[in-house]
């Protein structure tokens, strides 16, 4: 039990950072555009969802201090107070406050000593809260506007309420207990009585301690609304059967309830009667009435209309609420929808896909060696099936960027606030998708860059106006799809990167020597070289001597690679290139000197016949140019490059491949066609070989090198300069 | 053939499969042969033997990567002892084997592949019986001993498998040819 218990509580602190974030992006939004209805009511659903669901584990500190959040932007929303620079920044701090209390819930022990000083922080911020929602600059107009508008929950007037619940049979595995939503009512108002349901209780021999039997009838004196009734049941609100009867409903709403429920009709009456909902008295009578009016009509009222006809509420008033009820429901299943899911289950099924797609074929292969037409077509349509597994199962691990992206905007607010820069942070492509596990590892060295251009780039506003640029400064992020990778970009309109004094330091610091004469994009990419850092000052926020180099790294882990562009005076971009996917890849097999090698198919542009004459003229040097429709295209010959020996004779033929910018041929004697690639990582032994990305296995059972283009080519270009530079015994390595 | 198939087979006469050392000092050890030279490794370095199939090999690689296998979806790299050794690359017979040996390495451990002449068997060595390794005379590198067995009359050299297969160092020699190529 309390390890099902855990286990919500951790859904809860994973949702409650959720709407953490949520909170975080809509303030900064509205900084940006006040006054946003959506984003207001978004704001304030995150904030009373947190309350909520800290209600129903009984984090008392989180519900008090959301609380206080809560009420203050109820009040902007009905428009009785301004939502104001300053207040967007008090509730960026009370949102950072409900995260501290959450993390404090969550893990006790890691931060001993630090409590009191955020209890005093929390006391600080909850005056200011008190404060703001004191003050009330808003008029009579402003409000009445922010009433017409919104959705808003009107406050009724103290009324008793029947509350009649059936928990779903799965409460407890799902991890909830009913004792909790009774807590959370009982914050609502008076709770009494609370009559427990235990018809549903089979003999003790049926009897599952896993499943919930149980059903509730209550009566809930408080002010709050039908909705914030409902709130509280919202983690359960799919699986459990609940009907709320208003205050001063009328003996035929206790009739319709009596109805509807599953247990014997008398033994509801004794319930409600006991409860104190309807006299004894009254419900024979409206027992009576119904028997005769089914007799008479011989149908049954619906109890709209029953209602309408006895308590003389208007039928459209009742149809209007039921229609919201129906769009409520809607909109709870569409969140219902979404499942959580372990990454590592996700992880395990990805691992038996890769099988799988080995396995397939494997299977096809046999078919076709033994050439059985049926057998392999059949293989094949399985192979297929499994092609959509595959790309199903990676599709799951696929998120948006624009989570990652989204974390920025606090950064950029927060820096440009402290700096007294003005900055405008843009994003494009945050729906582009990539890699779960791309997108953990790829937050630092973004955050790096971000911060790099927001200390380092951007200019202060005099410097700016100076240069006669808008002192509104521009960062932007920006993401997209580029042959089979993900291209991220950080750029900025700030003052650019100098190339002089890049060669400058980097000779000082012995990165090159002086004289070398070298390309403009040269020189700024030295600045990802270990041991460089153009920042004469350290500041608080980079240059903590976690370079550029640490960024590079990072990337080139993931089988990445960064880039860097810039004018003095006109900003900066950097440009990261990464894998979509670091599990399952299309891949493009191909056989050199008798051993079989794969390309991710993205990069493969075209195949040609290597001709007789461009063969001749190759030999079995490594590197070589051959004639690609009229233009110059460089071949790696890769036998040669590889050390195996050369066949001159039979056909060969040149795959080439296209890389951001980059174009080259790669001489291969056979094509062998697409081949679905499990990536399988080589291991720190070959950690330091610089063309093969990793392994996969074939259909054979054997094993093949997967070539890293990028990195290859690289090599190739470097070894060709040192082809040049003979004079050097010892090539510079690379 | 697994090691536990090897370890019922061998011969008991040398004592009991229960009978350690109270150091813990391990006793059973396999024992092979590389170029006529019998060798051993402590068992619980082992996780099993195969028969050796050509691994596909990785270019650009020292001569002593012989390439990589497919171990059941894994792959694994295969390290040809006697090229290891500083001697000749093993030729491939009928009795070659791959030993999958576990090595621990920064990142946790590793299964590498050690191609051998011939597998022999698993013997209980007592520690009374090891001797520590010469300082010279020993035809390999002393640092890849961990000591000299005495069995029947004659000396097996225990290896020292954390450095025969120390990742670290064969990933620098790795880098060394690659930035020479």
């Amino acid at each position: 039990m309390t390890s099902i218990l855990d286990q919500a509580a951790g859904t809860f602190f994973a949702e409650a950072r959720e709407m953490l974030v949520q909170m975080e992006d809509c303030l900064l939004r509205l900084d940006a555009e006040p006054g946003d209805r959506d984003t207001l009511d978004a704001l304030f659903r995150s904030a009373h969802t947190i309350k909520g669901s800290a209600g129903l584990f009984g984090f008392d500190h989180v519900v008090s201090f959301t609380h206080e959040v809560e009420t203050l932007l109820d009040r902007v929303r009905d428009g009785t107070i301004e939502l104001t620079a300053p207040l967007v920044a008090l509730l960026l701090r009370s949102a950072d406050m409900i995260g501290r209390l959450i993390g404090a819930v969550e893990s006790p022990a890691a931060e001993d000593g630090t409590g009191a000083a955020r209890d005093a922080e929390s006391r600080a911020l909850l005056e200011a809260l008190h404060a703001a929602t004191g003050t009330r600059p808003g008029d009579g107009t402003t409000a009445a506007g922010g009433m017409a508008g919104g959705a808003s929950t009107t406050a009724q007037a103290t009324g008793t309420w029947h509350i009649s619940v059936r928990f779903g049979r799965e409460m407890f595995r799902n991890g909830m207990d009913p004792l909790a939503f009774l807590r959370y009512l009982s914050t609502l108002g008076d709770l009494e009585p609370v009559v427990t349901l235990d018809d549903a209780i089979p003999a003790a021999e049926d009897f599952d301690p896993e499943t919930c039997y149980l059903g509730f009838e209550m009566r809930l004196s408080t002010g709050a609304s039908r909705e914030a009734i409902e709130e509280a049941f919202s983690f359960v609100r799919e699986d459990c059967d609940l009907r709320l009867v208003p205050p001063g409903s009328r003996v035929e709403a206790y009739l319709a309830l009596i109805e509807q429920l599953p247990e014997a009709d008398p033994r509801l009456g004794e319930i409600l009667v006991a409860c104190g909902a309807v006299t004894r008295a009254e419900l024979d009578r409206a027992l009576a009435t119904q028997a005769r009016t089914r007799e008479t009509e011989d149908v049954q009222v619906p109890i709209g209309a029953l209602l309408a006809s006895e308590t003389g509420v208007p039928a459209q008033v009742v149809e209007a609420a039921a229609a919201r009820q129906v769009k409520t429901r809607e909109t709870r299943a569409e969140e219902s929808r979404l499942l959580r899911i372990g990454a590592d289950k996700l992880d395990g099924l990805i691992n038996l896909v890769g099988e799988l797609v080995i396995a397939g074929a494997g299977a096809n292969l046999l078919a076709q060696r033994a050439r059985d037409r049926p057998l392999t077509e059949a293989t094949q349509t399985v192979l297929r099936l499994v092609e959509d597994i595959r790309n199903s199962a990676l599709q799951l691990r696929m998120v948006q960027i624009g989570e990652t992206f989204n974390r920025y905007r606090r950064v950029v607010h927060d820096v440009s606030k402290s700096l007294g820069k003005q900055i405008e942070l843009t994003i494009s492509g945050a729906d582009t998708e990539l890699d779960k596990s791309v997108v953990e590892r790829i937050g630092d060295p973004l955050m790096h860059l971000v911060r790099n251009a927001l200390d380092h780039g951007i200019e202060m506003p005099g410097e700016r106006r100076a240069a006669g640029k808008p002192e509104t400064a521009r960062v932007s992020l920006n993401a997209f799809h580029d042959s089979g990778s993900i291209v991220i970009e950080v750029i900025d309109d700030g003052r650019g990167l100098d190339r002089d004094r890049i060669l400058r330091k980097a000779i000082e610091r012995g990165l090159v020597e002086a004289g070398t004469s070298m390309s403009d994009s040269e020189v700024l990419n030295l600045v990802f070289e270990a041991g460089f850092s153009t920042a004469e000052r350290v500041t608080d926020l980079s240059g903590r001597g976690v370079g550029m180099d640490v960024v590079r790294r990072n990337i080139e882990a993931l089988r990445g690679s960064v880039s860097l562009s810039s004018r003095v005076g006109e900003g900066t971009r950097v440009t990261i290139r990464l894998p979509l996917t670091l599990a399952i890849i299309d891949g493009f097999l191909v056989e050199v000197a008798g051993g079989s090698y794969v390309l991710p198919l993205d990069m493969v542009r075209e195949c040609v016949d290597l001709r007789p004459e461009a063969a001749a003229q190759l030999g079995d040097a490594p590197l070589g140019c051959i004639d690609l429709h009229g233009e110059v295209l460089p071949v790696v010959h890769l036998a040669a490059w590889f050390g195996r020996p050369v066949v001159a004779s039979g056909r060969r033929s040149v795959v080439v491949v296209r890389f951001g910018e980059n174009r080259a041929g790669l001489v291969v004697d056979r094509l062998l066609g697409e081949f679905q690639t499990v990536i399988k990582p080589l291991g720190k032994l070959f950690a330091h070989l610089r063309g093969i990305g990793g392994s996969t296995i074939l259909g054979s059972g054997e094993v093949a090198l997967i070539l890293d283009v990028p990195a290859l080519v690289a090599s190739a270009a470097r070894g060709a300069q040192a082809q040049r530079k003979e004079e050097q015994t010892c090539p510079s390595s690379p | 053939m697994s090691v536990q198939s090897m370890k019922s087979a061998a011969p008991s006469d040398a004592g009991d499969d229960e009978e350690m050392q109270a150091g813990g000092e391990p006793t059973q050890y396999l024992t092979f042969s590389l170029n006529g030279e019998m060798f051993a490794v402590a068992i619980d370095h082992i996780k099993e033997i195969i028969e050796f199939g050509q691994p596909t090999e990785v270019p650009m690689m020292p001569r002593f990567i012989r390439g990589v296998i497919n171990l059941r979806g894994a792959v694994v790299p295969v390290i040809d002892m006697n090229a290891r050794f500083g001697r000749e690359a093993s030729a491939v017979s009928r009795r070659s084997c791959t030993v999958i040996v576990e090595v621990r390495s920064e990142d946790g451990p590793q299964d590498i592949g050690i191609m051998v002449d011939a597998v022999s068997a698993v013997l209980d060595i007592p520690a009374s019986d090891i001797e520590p390794p010469p300082s010279f005379g020993a035809r390999i590198r002393a640092e890849f001993l961990q000591g000299m067995g005495k069995v029947g009359g004659r000396f097996v050299m225990i290896l020292n498998m954390a450095q025969v297969l120390s990742v670290d160092e064969l990933a620098h020699l790795g880098d060394a040819l690659g930035a020479a190529a």
